[in-house]
């Protein structure tokens, strides 16, 4: 069959999908081919040379199918140009010259048409200029590899345009629609300094300006809904009032949107030393450099943003896309979040990888990962396997460390055990990593993080993957039985079927993931030199910021050589206002100089400024501005100091408890024994941690009295059992005497006087009645009557002799209130 | 005894007497409960109750129950009473002690309050050797280790702490001076090491007067610390093993100002300041989200990163078990995880800068004459005790000390304020502050 005819009988028969890409139209139609007809039908001459020879391979053969470029840019059809004409590919190589950028691939016709959804055969443009670009870099080969020549244009001259910020706002205004109405109301018992246990931020503090000036960080004047105090009872379901955090955030955002209509939109304060104004969108993409793909048989950027597949892009055949299930996010700046579900992609497409991989015996997994946190264990980022049991491969997280299992001739079904990163070095960490698993029979399993090699030698020794199994599925962010939840980001994945070398992976990691662009902000006005730029290299930095990096000084006309001019204080305004949080070159002091240009010009600083998103890539308006630049300078004025409000506590209790060691030093001081005696000390150091540790009364606790009685009682023990220290505690009392003559009488007061003197003290008129004490302890009327008291009822007991009852009554005297209350 | 409180005892008394009916009898259910309870072995915290075979050969599980149920009741009579003197006196050697005073201090006591010299009294009270041994050691303990427990063993910080309020060295240099206290050589206690803590512990458990025990040197003579790299209790071994040990040094400086500035790093944040000085181990995106960093992280480290590196040449070496300090050379520890966030700060030296000089954090009340930066642990300490939020915190914690409670009124807080500027004025003084404080409270 001819092309020709091949193109009339579809016209004839496929309908008017397939007439609307013959004509050229720019719908996008949704055509998921999974595998490309093989081009062994090429009959033509042979290529001429070694580019024709990697054209044909690497483009050529992708695109000549019909139901790709092949079904009209052919000789055959003649929409030109005909660069997947199939008569001669020496002729296609030429047509393709003219719609491929070899130094820019990305920057292709080709590229550019396919992305703005023409033929596109998967239903994101974005997937199949990405494909396209893959295809042509592997055509460009080496050329595509050094990097290339940024070539800095000027942008259009914009002033800063206007937006709501709070120099209009009116505190009053904030009072009376936010502050009292709902912060004060629902905030204060935290957020305010009078607080019981206060937390700053203090928005909702009585004095009215400390909480307008805490607040203005959480408040969105121009998307109410996304301010801070709004997503915080939300999403986040911070201290709902009423257990309703929908009603929440819904007069909280109400109260936002009441206050932000008080607010005029208002041009950049006039007094500001300012740039001229650029968005994301209008800067140049910044190729941070190539990735190290040659191998690479599965790929995804994660680019799409909506939908729920991920488009595999590597352009290697079939694609594994991954469809989404469960609780998947997309993440602002490519990437997916997932929360509690997995990406997946059909055995069928996945068995490429089996494939592949099998043939080289050799592979390595490699995924930009943000993990969401560091207390998930066993749980699986990219899985090649079929449930808890069966595995090909899987990388995973266990709370600090990156493990990785592989399944060959040396492992079980089930790749173990596992290769982890050294849990000491808690190399995992919830932020932004650059993870590679590599395996090969030579050097077995190793994990990269950063760029870095970070485990130990394989125990496993190498084997075959012979073994693998073609019926498995790769998941991400999941098992596939959905049993091995891994909650976090993925960035970036990509499988190649060869080890990474440790420098393919330091190339990979260098060239970091996500969308850059270089942002010139003109000082052209402010320094009067021509030309005259601050380049930024701007990123997404996550779903809620941007970051900001790698600030020069340049001028794009040569010929200008700017000397000595000073710039001081450099900050980054956002939608007509300076953004008050993450100024990183606040402190920035340093001369412009173009003798220090460099390929970029003169680099101003090494660090990097994350600044919040607000209202995204395509609204957000950005400049700059200098506390001096040149002649021009700009007073800034200082944040007041924090004025803390104190209010009354309620009155605490005027009296405590004595602690630990007063009690024991009360107890020695009282009984006249040596604290270090040793019975008495073993049981002060067996005790010492159940006695009272705070003063504060309601903190004492039964435990703490039993404590102390036995403690009491150790140290009355010593003092009655030393003849020396009992006869001159207490003189006169016979202990020889059986209970009954020892206590007769008055005798009972030659134990506890001495006792009472020493534990209540003499005349202390805060202590309890000495009468009432003694009576406690050991009353005898003068009629002969004896009300109860201890020392009759441990006589009444039987079971004591004299010097325990002696001991009881001091125990009791020395462990009371009367001595350990202070 | 006046009226109302003859009135309380009474009714305690009455109410003794019933409860001895109800609550003493052998064969009441709640007692069975209890004795069963107290005599089957150790309690639920571990403790056995027979600790010391000779209390139990002599005394009866009875009689021991008996005079424990005593104390309980005998709790109950402390009564309330118009504070004279006397009374105050008890309390105040009460609260600075720690231990009830013989009578014949007590009267003493009472003469210098009657003779309206309370002050001379509090410092009776202070010569009773509990008043370091207890008291100031208890009241240092939980400086120390990250815990803030009070349990801990007696170390050099807690000496030094304890040497200097003794002998009234000016307070404000216990962050930068080169001072150490140890045990006197003619206690003969193992040398003092910069690898243990045996010289402490011994001492400890052997019970010496820190009173009368602790002499003076510096650490410098000890250590093998440069005289320059001392910073007081900072760089003592005990402060070094807690808060040097492992981690990036931040512990060091967010205990600092726990314990001598008496605010937590929530107290301090400011999210306006710039974030230039931010180490790149902080992550700028936890967990993806950029917001924890621009709300919460960036509040305290904007502050305390450019602080903390000050100790960039300190480490405790956990196997060696001493202080290791690294001139000119930064510790590795600075770089941990430098790949969270490769554009932040890179610590080149020890370099330090208060950026809470600025904005709302100027409260603290930063001394004008200093420059607000400098390089190491003992320019910092300086910085640090020169503020008006370091002579109030102090006083704040010996009020609590000997009130046992926290200023809560105006008056108190008048009190306070008082006490912090003549605490600044008068050579920072703590023991004159522990007896002004004790002064004002033994009326209450």
């Amino acid at each position: 069959m001819t092309i020709a005819k091949g193109c009339a009988v579809s016209a004839a028969v496929l309908a008017a999908a397939f007439l609307a890409a013959c004509g050229g139209g720019a719908g996008t139609t949704e055509n998921p081919v999974t595998v490309v007809t093989p081009p062994s039908g090429y009959n033509g001459p042979a290529p001429k040379t070694d580019d024709v020879q990697s054209f044909k391979l690497n483009l050529w053969d992708n695109v000549q199918a019909s139901n790709r470029c092949g079904g009209c840019h052919t000789d055959g059809v003649g929409q030109l140009p005909l660069f997947a004409r199939h008569d001669d590919v020496n002729l296609a190589y030429e047509a393709a010259n003219t719609v491929v950028n070899l130094t820019q691939p990305s920057d292709s016709r080709l590229v550019a048409k396919v992305g703005e959804g023409h033929n596109c055969w998967l239903s994101d443009p974005q997937a199949c200029a990405d494909i396209m670009t893959t295809w042509i870099e592997g055509w460009a080969g080496a050329q595509a590899t050094g990097g290339r020549q940024i070539v800095l244009e000027a942008p259009v001259e914009k002033e800063p345009g206007q937006s709501r910020n709070f120099a209009n706002a009116s505190q009053a205004d904030f009072a009376a629609l936010l502050h009292g109405p709902i912060l004060s109301e629902y905030c204060s018992g935290c957020h305010a300094s009078d607080a019981a246990t206060p937390q700053q931020p203090y928005f909702a503090d009585p004095d009215l300006s400390v909480a307008y000036e805490a607040a203005q960080s959480k408040i969105d004047l121009d998307v109410p809904a996304d301010s801070r105090f709004v997503v915080k009872l939300g999403v986040e379901q911070h201290n709902c009032w009423e257990n309703d955090c929908v009603s929440a955030a819904s007069e909280m955002q109400a109260a936002i949107q009441a206050f932000a209509d008080t607010v005029p939109l208002t041009a950049v304060d006039p007094a500001l030393v300012v740039s001229d104004a650029l968005r994301l969108v209008d800067g140049i993409v910044a190729a941070g450099g190539n990735r190290y793909e040659a191998a690479q048989i599965a790929l995804w950027e994660f680019k799409t943003g909506q939908g729920t597949t991920a488009f595999d892009t590597s352009g290697v055949e079939p694609a594994i896309d991954l469809t989404f299930s469960g609780d998947v996010q997309w993440f602002g700046g490519w990437g997916i979040t997932i929360n509690d579900g997995k990406a997946q992609g059909s055995t069928t497409a996945s068995s490429k990888l089996h494939d592949l991989i099998r043939a080289t015996g050799e592979y390595s997994i490699e995924a930009w990962v943000i993990p969401a946190n560091v207390t998930q264990e066993m749980a699986r980022i990219v899985s090649y396997s079929a449930g808890q049991d069966a595995r090909n491969f899987t990388l995973q997280q266990t709370l600090y460390d990156y493990q990785f299992r592989n399944r060959s001739t040396e492992t079980g079904l089930n790749g173990d055990p596992a290769l982890s990163t050294p849990s000491a070095d808690e190399v995992l960490q919830a932020t932004l990593q650059h993870v590679v698993a590599t395996y090969s029979p030579v050097d077995g399993r190793r994990i990269y993080v950063n760029g870095a090699l970070v485990t130990a030698a394989d125990p496993v020794p190498g084997g075959s993957l012979v073994d693998w199994q073609d019926t498995f599925a790769l998941v991400l962010g999941n098992e596939a039985d959905s049993q091995g939840l891994w909650a976090g980001t993925l960035r970036l994945v990509a499988i190649h079927n060869r080890a990474l070398t440790p420098e393919q992976v330091l190339q990979n990691f260098d060239v970091g993931v996500g969308e850059k662009f270089f942002l010139l902000f003109g000082i052209e006005d402010v320094i009067g030199v021509p030309t005259a730029y601050i380049l930024f290299e701007v990123a997404r930095f996550d779903t809620y910021g941007y970051l900001f990096t790698n600030p020069h000084f340049i001028t794009l006309d040569g010929t200008q050589q700017p000397e000595g001019i000073p710039l001081r204080g450099l900050r980054i305004g956002v939608n007509g206002t300076e953004v008050d949080v993450g100024q990183a070159y606040a402190n920035l002091d340093v001369t412009l100089s173009a003798s220090q240009f460099g390929d970029l010009g003169q680099p101003l600083s090494a660090l990097g400024a994350v600044i919040p998103l607000e209202k995204g890539p395509d609204g957000d308006e950005f400049f700059l501005t200098f506390d001096r630049l040149g002649d021009a300078t700009y007073v800034r004025s200082e944040d007041p100091p924090l004025a803390v409000t104190l209010s009354d506590l309620p009155p605490a209790p005027r009296f405590g408890v004595r602690t630990f060691d007063e009690i024991n030093a009360t107890l020695a001081a009282v009984t006249t024994v040596d604290p270090e005696q040793p019975d008495v000390d073993a049981t002060f150091q067996s005790l010492r941690q159940s006695l009272p540790a705070v003063e504060s009364p309601s903190g004492f606790l039964a435990s703490h009295q039993v404590a102390i009685a036995q403690l009491a009682i150790e140290y009355c023990n010593a003092l009655v059992e030393d003849p020396g220290l009992a006869t001159a505690y207490f003189p006169g009392f016979d202990f020889n005497q059986p209970p009954a003559t020892a206590f007769a009488g008055t005798n009972r007061d030659l134990v506890i006087e001495p006792l009472l003197d020493r534990v209540m003290g003499i005349g202390v008129m805060t202590q309890p009645d000495y009468p009432v004490v003694r009576d406690e302890l050991g009353y005898v009327q003068s009629d002969g009557t004896r009300p109860d008291n201890l020392i009759d009822r441990l006589i009444a007991g039987g079971n004591a002799d004299t010097r325990g009852i002696v001991k009881g009554v001091c125990a009791a005297a020395a462990g009371s209130a009367v001595s350990t209350f202070q | 005894m006046s009226a109302s409180s003859a009135r309380f005892s009474h009714l305690a008394r009455r109410l003794l007497q019933r409860s001895h009916t109800r609550r003493f009898l052998p064969a009441g259910r709640g007692a069975g409960r209890t004795v069963s309870t107290l005599t089957a072995g150790p309690d639920r915290l571990g403790h056995s109750f027979h600790t010391s075979g000779t209390r139990v050969d002599r005394m009866t599980q009875r009689t021991w129950l008996i005079a424990c149920r005593a104390a309980v009741l005998l709790a109950v009579l402390a009564g309330t009473a118009a504070a004279g003197p006397r009374e105050q006196a008890k309390r105040m050697h009460d609260r600075l002690a720690g231990v009830p005073p013989s009578d014949a201090v007590l009267t003493a006591m009472q003469a210098d309050i009657a003779a309206n010299r309370p002050l001379d009294a509090a410092y009776i009270a202070m010569a009773n050797p509990s008043f370091y041994n207890v008291t100031l050691k208890n009241f240092v303990a939980p400086w120390t280790n990250r815990d803030r427990s009070v349990f801990v063993p007696l170390n050099d910080y807690i000496a030094t702490v304890v040497g200097m309020i003794h002998e009234d060295v000016p307070f404000n240099t216990v962050l930068s001076a080169d001072i150490l206290y140890v045990g006197a050589p003619s206690l003969g206690l193992p040398p003092y090491s910069a690898s243990n803590n045996d010289h402490y512990a011994q001492m400890e458990a052997r019970g010496l007067d820190l009173m009368t025990g602790l002499q003076r040197t510096t650490q410098s003579s000890l250590t093998g610390l440069p005289p320059a790299a001392t910073a007081g209790v900072m760089t003592t071994r005990a402060a070094a093993e807690a808060f040097f040990v492992a981690g990036t040094n931040r512990a060091m400086f967010r205990f600092t100002l726990l314990n001598y500035m008496c605010n937590d790093l929530e107290q301090v944040m400011d999210t306006s300041l710039p974030p230039d000085r931010i180490r790149q181990d902080v992550s700028r995106s936890p967990g993806g989200d950029s917001r924890l960093f621009l709300n919460n992280c960036i509040g305290c480290h904007s502050g305390m990163d450019p602080m903390a590196q000050a100790f960039a040449y300190y480490n405790f070496d956990e196997a060696s078990g001493r202080i290791e300090y690294t001139p000119g050379q930064v510790q590795p520890k600075y770089f941990h995880n430098d790949a969270n966030f490769p554009f932040g700060f890179r610590t080149p030296d020890d370099s330090w800068d208060n950026y809470w000089r600025e904005g709302q954090n100027s409260f603290l009340g930063w001394d004008e004459s200093l420059p607000g930066s400098g390089n190491g642990a003992k320019s910092l300490g300086v910085e640090l005790a020169s503020s008006d939020a370091f002579a109030s915190c102090q006083v704040k914690k010996v009020f609590r000390a000997v009130c046992l409670r926290p200023p809560e009124d105006a008056a108190d807080r008048a009190q306070v304020s008082q006490m912090a500027s003549l605490f600044e004025s008068g050579g920072y003084n703590m023991r004159q502050t522990f007896a002004r404080a004790a002064v004002y409270c033994m009326g209450q």
